[in-house]
């Protein structure tokens, strides 16, 4: 590809996940799906804005890829996207969908994150490539995200496949420099024809379709033999290296006179080719991100590789990590002080959920949670959630605790509203069949925030902007056999606190919806509370609320007092309510109660 | 020659725009250029670093700058400055907000926010000049120009053209907003003294 200035000026300056967008457009996709999750979130509404392309968020990521399943037997390319344990929900259609393969080109994304950004584990999703026998392509900059995301489509059609493409944080967060073209008309493949055989996996079929796959994964090792997906830049053959993706861009920051075999598909690989370059080179590093997969399937061709310390397993590796795996110097000592206060992320000011934890840490309720924004109710001076699994396992555990320790245990299930709808109605479903005895919180803040602030079912708004049919809570609550089901407004402390004491010390299951916008979304502010620091106790009620927006000053009084940072203020009250003396009052003009 | 500048601060101060500015006007200049930050729960409030590297002549392998090797940083928040501090290079330019966002860990006891940031960051031999961001833009009328204000800093450390500057600022922020962030910028660049 030429590039002097002026082509770079002509370029896009594009991220990882706006470049797949843009190659999944190009390559002609006509139905995109997924649910959000953190690095992929971007993917869709990107693909979305650039049109012509049906996008939809899905309940989850198991129905985001079967509806995929079904927009590609009749005959459409697909785009799925998710995060890598999104695949975890949606590993039962993906194994089966390697058997009866495509008719339309479909690609999914599997977007990890190495060093746990933003997620509760940093699983290896190129596992799931050798486990369901899917071809997957890692890229290393926006470019190849694009230009692997285009012939990933392709693969799929040829090889009659689902194709994995398996950017990390760093490929989807980061921008480069993106050569783009044009959307080909790609019409919808064939007919809708009627194949049993092929998409009818009864175990007769299934298993004529089990011997296809062992031929397709021969094929597709044929094809990493010889195509330029895979590359050599041969330099100096004292240091080989094997490697792909974001990995690739540290080592050849690190060593860039090394020899480098660069491979774009990591799922399957050809012994032929990792034996050609290791004959070439005096000594052989696979440098890879989390776990040793490459290395282990090198050495399983018999190739020795070097070994490299263990610890580099864990965590996102950096320019300086590999240079330390390879030559043993250690990396620069960036570290901080210790003494610098730390700056965790914390719930917003004035964020609804912070008065429903605030409540349930009085009330002493052993919570389990679930994934959200409100997972921050675990951190200090909140402390007051107690698990955090995986999406939709709270409400499942407040129904397992409760069997073992009876409707006493002080046990709660907080879930937010997106979550519920993900994973969550089929704990509640479970909870009203068995007879379980749990109260259910669902936050309802009318939005995904944790992952950007994306529409789900319960908003009845869709990705696309056109109103879809709102999820009705409280209904579908009480269809599945829930009868205490109440709605409560979680800037109204005293109602919301009625709320949870009721339905904890009640011996039958309940359903606690509460119900206020993410202050994201809420465009106008309220006043800050007025403070008489003449009646404050300073006895720090308010601080410990945590929000961000209150602090503790040391004025030389007997304990600190009590500011208001009115620029972040949003003027929830919610200091005001459990200030115990009046001392912060809504202001003087305010509406009464704070509606 | 690849040149590395770390941008640090707080979620919400406009870090990632002022990032996406800087990058747009190095693809104008036609050189190579590759950003890296990491979103998600570094917004509700928490640490955000933002990594952009460029070079009029050379390929960019990382989009993470190696460790250490950052030669510019801004520093939108002060103790954000100390907390990166060592992954400047020793003579690295770090232009530093002065404004404190003081964390909510302060709340906790024995969690106090040092009194002696700027000193810190000063005595570490980097080359530091304080920029009062915040306070130009508030005398622009404009609070949440103070990005553009630390961004005009670095400008003065960049071979730029004005009309590239202008022309990245249009392609990343909100027609209704540019006029007064483009004053703003003009007036971050008067900040900071020439030949720093
Ligand atoms: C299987 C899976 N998919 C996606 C995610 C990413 N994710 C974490 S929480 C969440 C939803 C948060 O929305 P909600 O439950 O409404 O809570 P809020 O953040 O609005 O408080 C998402 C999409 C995940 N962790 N696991
Ligand atoms: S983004 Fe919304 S839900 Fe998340 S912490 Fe802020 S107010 Fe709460
Ligand atoms: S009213 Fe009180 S609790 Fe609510 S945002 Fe303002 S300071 Fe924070």
């Amino acid at each position: 590809m030429a590039d002097t200035a002026k082509d770079r000026r002509e370029k896009l300056l594009l991220s990882g996940n706006e470049a797949i967008a843009h190659g999944a457009w190009e390559a002609g996709v006509r139905f995109g799906s997924g649910y959000p999750g953190t690095p992929s979130s971007e993917i869709l509404p990107a693909l979305n804005e650039l049109g012509e392309v049906y996008c939809e968020w899905s309940v989850n990521e198991k129905v985001a890829l079967e509806a995929a399943a079904g927009a590609s037997i009749a005959g459409a390319r697909c785009l799925v996207t998710m995060k890598h344990v999104g695949v975890n929900v949606a590993a039962d259609p993906l194994f089966t969908m390697s058997y009866t393969g495509v008719e339309g080109g479909l690609v999914i994304i599997s977007a990890d994150d190495p060093s746990m950004h933003s997620s509760q584990n940093e699983q290896d999703n190129r596992h799931y490539a050798r486990a369901s026998k899917v071809p997957m392509l890692e890229p290393s900059d926006s470019q190849e995200a694009r230009d692997f995301t285009m012939r990933a489509f392709e693969l799929s059609e040829q090889f009659d496949t689902p194709v994995f493409l398996r950017p990390v944080t760093r490929i989807c967060h980061s921008d480069g420099l993106v050569e783009v073209g044009e959307r080909a008309e790609v019409p919808l493949r064939g007919e809708l024809q009627k194949q049993p055989e092929k998409y009818v996996m009864i175990p007769a079929y299934a298993r004529k379709r089990r011997v296809f796959m062992a031929e397709r994964t021969r094929a597709l090792v044929e094809l990493a033999e010889h195509d330029e997906i895979n590359r050599e830049e041969m330099g100096d053959t004292s240091l080989g290296i094997i490697t792909s993706g974001a990995a690739y861009t540290y080592a050849k920051e690190a060593f860039p006179e090394a020899s480098f075999l660069k491979l774009g598909l990591v799922w399957p690989l050809s012994p032929e080719r990792i034996r050609r370059f290791a004959e070439q080179v005096d000594r052989l590093f696979v440098i890879e991100e989390l776990d040793p997969f490459l290395t282990e399937e090198i050495l399983a061709m018999g190739v020795a590789v070097e070994r490299v310390d263990e610890s580099f397993r864990i965590g996102e590796l950096t320019p300086a990590r590999v240079r330390e795996m390879i030559a043993g110097e250690p990396a620069p000592d960036t570290t901080a002080d210790e003494d610098l206060p730390p700056r965790p992320p914390t719930l917003c000011a004035g964020c609804p959920h912070r008065s429903v934890f605030t409540l349930l840490r009085k009330l002493k309720a052993y919570v389990t949670g679930d994934i959200g924004c409100y997972t921050l109710g675990t951190l200090p001076p909140l402390q007051a959630l107690h698990t955090c699994l995986c999406m939709g396992a709270g409400i499942n555990e407040a129904h397992g605790m409760q069997k073992v320790r009876g409707h006493e245990a002080p046990v709660v299930a907080v879930i937010g509203d997106s979550t519920f709808t993900h994973s969550g109605i089929t704990g509640l479903v479970n909870i009203a069949y068995n007879a379980g005895v749990s109260t259910v919180v669902i936050v309802d803040n009318r939005t995904t925030a944790m992952t950007g602030g994306q529409v789900h079912p319960g908003v009845g708004e869709t990705l696309s902007g056109m109103p879809g049919r709102a999820l009705d809570f409280e209904a579908l609550a009480r269809a599945v056999g829930v009868e205490d089901v109440r709605v409560v407004d979680p800037y109204d402390m005293a109602a919301t606190e009625a709320a949870l004491r009721e339905t904890m010390a009640s011996p039958e299951p309940s359903v606690v919806i509460a119900r206020r916008e993410c202050v994201l979304m809420v465009r106008e502010r309220r006043p800050a509370p007025d403070f008489d620091a003449d009646r404050c106790t300073r006895c720090g009620a308010c601080i410990r609320i945590g929000c961000p927006a209150l602090w503790a000053e040391d004025d030389g009084g007997k304990r600190p007092i009590p500011r208001i940072n009115t620029a972040l203020c949003t003027g929830c009250l919610m200091c005001a309510q459990v200030c115990p003396v009046d001392a912060l009052k809504a202001p003087e003009g305010a509406q009464e109660g704070n509606q | 020659m690849v040149r590395n500048v770390l941008l640090t601060g707080v979620g919400g101060q406009g870090i990632i725009t002022a990032s996406t500015v800087l990058a747009q006007a190095c693809r104008l200049a036609g050189w190579q250029v590759k950003k890296s930050e990491v979103h998600g729960m570094s917004q509700r409030g928490g640490s955000v670093n933002s990594y952009v590297r460029f070079s009029a002549d050379e390929q960019i392998a990382s989009p993470l700058i190696p460790e250490g090797e950052a030669e510019m940083m801004l520093a939108f928040e002060p103790l954000e400055g100390l907390r990166q501090i060592r992954q400047a290079t020793p003579d690295a330019v770090v232009l530093v907000e002065e404004r404190r966002i003081v964390p909510v860990t302060v709340n906790m006891p024995g969690v106090t926010y040092p009194d002696d940031v700027i000193e810190r960051l000063v005595a570490s031999g980097r080359r530091v000049t304080v920029v009062p961001a915040s306070a130009t833009a508030v005398e622009l009328g404009e609070s949440r120009a103070a990005n553009m204000v630390m961004l005009g800093a670095l400008a003065t450390q960049i071979e730029l053209a004005d009309e590239i500057w202008s022309e990245a600022a249009a392609l990343v922020l909100k027609p209704r907003a540019l006029e007064v962030n483009l004053r703003a910028f003009e007036a971050g660049r008067q900040l900071v003294p020439a030949g720093v």
